[in-house]
């Protein structure tokens, strides 16, 4: 990596403009402190596609881009049972490294990354976005600020329709399934907000007979200090149900609580259908990648470093394999 | 038109003021008694429901009224020896969930009842919400599909008193909140749970010896999996008492039922920045009281019977075990 300096812009390469790869293109076109130099796609389409929106360059391969370009910053936006191979591919090459959740699909993975980010002395995130969405981050500061004294008990629901931007979603072997794709959010946003690792989980979860992954999951988390969660995420509402979050925290003193489905302040009518939206310029995602830049630009130590995620994708492989037992799973899991 | 003959046991369950405004207002219904162990609370229901006779012991209002039926409201460990009373002198019952605090008292209070060819009904009150009756209709219909999953919540704020006397309630807010929405459960699906986990958290109101948090976990024999919050997790100062809140999932589509959000929001400069909820759906204590009097005129069987009362404390009851052994529970428990 170069040394950068004052007034410049960090060279960032994204990989992988799939669903979320898309999205941060977006927004690192958006950041000051940053350029964005390539997108990289093994579909040359795609990458393409991506060159002529950002109008930067396009590669199909991780290793070309990173010869060519030299960046300073990658992106890991490919489907997760890629991102080790990427990760350490990018880290060997001296570039510091921002991973879209979830990290892996093993903690042997994870200890794998997390072993070569803290050699390869680059910046390392997982971008675990909640953190940085402006309604969640609100909950984390009342909750701090003793809104509602000392917690107690909390939920959050995350309720999608089938994922129909990609196929790998629904294979277990690749995306881990709905706990471990999806209410990971959740359960790193509770760690993250209790400041508190979770002891023992239960979990229940469905799996249609026709698709290949758990689609429904309700998960039941016990804190070391004794605080309670439930999360539900699903992938299993109907077709055009609209993306739906919810999360409650309640304590000695109060309680928090947010809804997207009541604080939605734009609704558009048209002809057959019905959209609600909810826009923010500086939404999560950018303020994530904000932040990231800013990390590598000042040294300073990233929000999710790998040693972060792993904690939070601990928790998901015991919910898991508590729904496969239907037993309670101890934390933290054995070595193995 | 001959009138019902009812009476009242205990002002000590809050819905006991509904059911009596029920009571009086139904034209086919004469409402005789009042009997209550605290005398000054029974006395003053006596003269806001302008019943004429008051009784400190139930068992001497057994013994003088001639009876119909029975409201009994008290609290829940009382219910079983009100309700074999009412069963021996041949009055019909109406009660207050939960039926009772152990499955000996509730399995004894339905064969008396059977024995004596009375009615029983559990106040199972959401089974007569319309919103309730529109769910139970698209599910029946077919319209959703198979059902696989349901996520329920039955939130509210800590009652006091002696709700949260282990020794007069059986437990804290599991024994209070899991019913209703375990009792829907077992009407949507049709079916009964077959396994219980749950978790209990650490107190939100120190003061209190009995659970005011917990989430439980369920699976129902034909295969739908279920989760129950039936937390006071809700401070004093919440615009609402609480909620009975479901989600609903199906192999063709999903609902959302939040039974109470049937309301007209208002604020008054004297009540400082808050909205207060003026909740104006289906009147389901109204449609409760009366549907048993209708059982009771026309011989039908309760919308929700003693054996429903029974089948939902169970699943309380399999919570408390799972918390105390740390583990799954297999139902049944007898």
């Amino acid at each position: 990596m170069s040394e950068v300096g004052v007034g410049e812009r960090l060279k960032t390469v994204v990989v992988g403009y799939g669903f979320i790869g898309r999205v941060h293109s977006e927004r690192w076109s958006k950041i000051d402190e940053a350029k964005l130099t390539a997108v990289v796609d093994i579909v040359p389409e795609r990458a393409r596609e991506a060159a002529e929106t950002y109008r930067c360059n396009a590669y199909t391969s991780l290793s070309e881009a990173l010869d060519r370009e030299k960046p300073d910053i990658v992106d890991i936006c490919t489907p997760t049972y890629t991102h080790k191979q990427l990760v350490l591919e990018a880290l060997n090459a001296h570039t510091n490294v921002v991973c879209e959740k979830p990290l892996a699909l093993s903690l042997q993975d994870c200890r794998e990354i997390i072993k070569a980010a803290k050699e390869s002395g680059m910046k390392f995130m997982v971008a675990h976005c909640l953190r940085f969405f402006p309604d969640y981050s609100t909950v984390k500061r009342l909750v701090e600020g003793g809104e509602v004294g000392e917690p107690r008990i909390a939920r959050a629901y995350r309720l999608s329709a089938k994922p129909g931007w990609a196929t790998w979603y629904l294979n277990q072997d690749k995306s881990g399934g709905v706990i471990v794709d999806l209410a990971i959010h959740d359960v790193d946003f509770l760690r993250w907000l209790f400041a508190d690792e979770v002891s023992r989980v239960y979990a229940q979860a469905l799996k249609p007979r026709d698709v290949k992954a758990q689609t429904h999951a309700q998960v039941l988390l016990k804190f070391r200090k004794g605080y309670i969660a439930f999360v539900e995420a699903s992938w299993s509402m109907p077709d055009g149900f609209p993306f739906t979050t919810y999360f409650e925290v309640a304590g000695t003193d109060g309680i928090v609580l947010l809804d997207s489905r009541s604080s939605t302040p734009l609704t558009v009518h048209r002809k057959g259908g019905v959209e609600e939206l909810s826009p923010v310029g500086r939404d999560g995602y950018l303020l994530e990648l904000q932040h990231f830049a800013r990390c590598v630009l000042e040294d300073k130590t990233p929000m999710v470093p790998g040693e972060e995620a792993v904690k939070t994708l601990e928790v998901c492989f015991a919910a898991v394999e508590s729904s496969l037992t239907g037993e309670p799973v101890n934390l933290p899991l054995e070595e193995v | 038109m001959r009138r019902l003959r009812a009476g009242l046991i205990s002002f000590a369950h809050m819905h006991a003021y509904s059911y009596a405004r029920v009571l009086k207002e139904l034209p086919n219904v004469e409402f005789v008694a009042i009997a209550d162990d605290d005398k000054a609370r029974g006395e003053e229901a006596c003269r806001r429901y302008g019943v004429k006779r008051f009784y400190e012991d139930f068992r001497e209002m057994f013994k003088r009224e001639e009876l119909d039926f029975v409201v009994i409201t008290s609290e829940n460990a009382k219910h079983h020896d009100q309700a074999v009373e009412a069963a021996e002198n041949g009055v019909h019952i109406l009660c207050e969930k939960p039926i009772a605090t152990s499955l000996r008292d509730a399995d004894d209070m339905i064969r008396r009842a059977r024995k004596a060819g009375v009615k029983f009904q559990t106040c199972f009150v959401m089974r007569y919400s319309d919103v309730v009756l529109r769910v139970k209709e698209l599910l029946d219909s077919g319209e959703l599909g198979r059902l696989m999953a349901i996520t329920a919540t039955n939130h509210g704020k800590c009652p006091g008193g002696w709700f949260v006397d282990k020794e007069l309630a059986g437990g804290g807010t599991i024994m209070d909140h899991t019913v209703h929405v375990a009792d829907l459960m077992r009407w949507f699906t049709g079916s009964e749970a077959s396994k219980v986990y749950a978790e209990m958290g650490i107190n939100i109101r120190k003061q209190l010896t009995v659970e005011d948090n917990a989430l439980i976990m369920l699976s129902f024999r034909n295969g739908v999996q279920a989760s129950i919050d039936p937390s006071w997790s809700r401070p004093d100062s919440f615009p609402i008492w609480g909620d009975v809140y479901m989600e609903l999932l199906g192999s063709d589509g999903r609902l959302m039922l939040d039974g109470f959000r049937q309301v007209v929001y208002s604020s008054n400069v004297k009540g400082g920045p808050t909205w207060v909820h003026h909740y104006w759906g289906c009147d389901v204590d109204y449609e409760m009281v009366s549907h048993f009097v209708k059982c009771i005129t026309e011989d039908l069987e309760p919308r929700a019977t003693g054996f429903d009362g029974r089948q939902a404390l169970e699943i309380a009851l399999a919570a408390y075990k799972s918390i105390e052994e740390g583990k799954p529970v297999e139902l049944p428990l007898l």
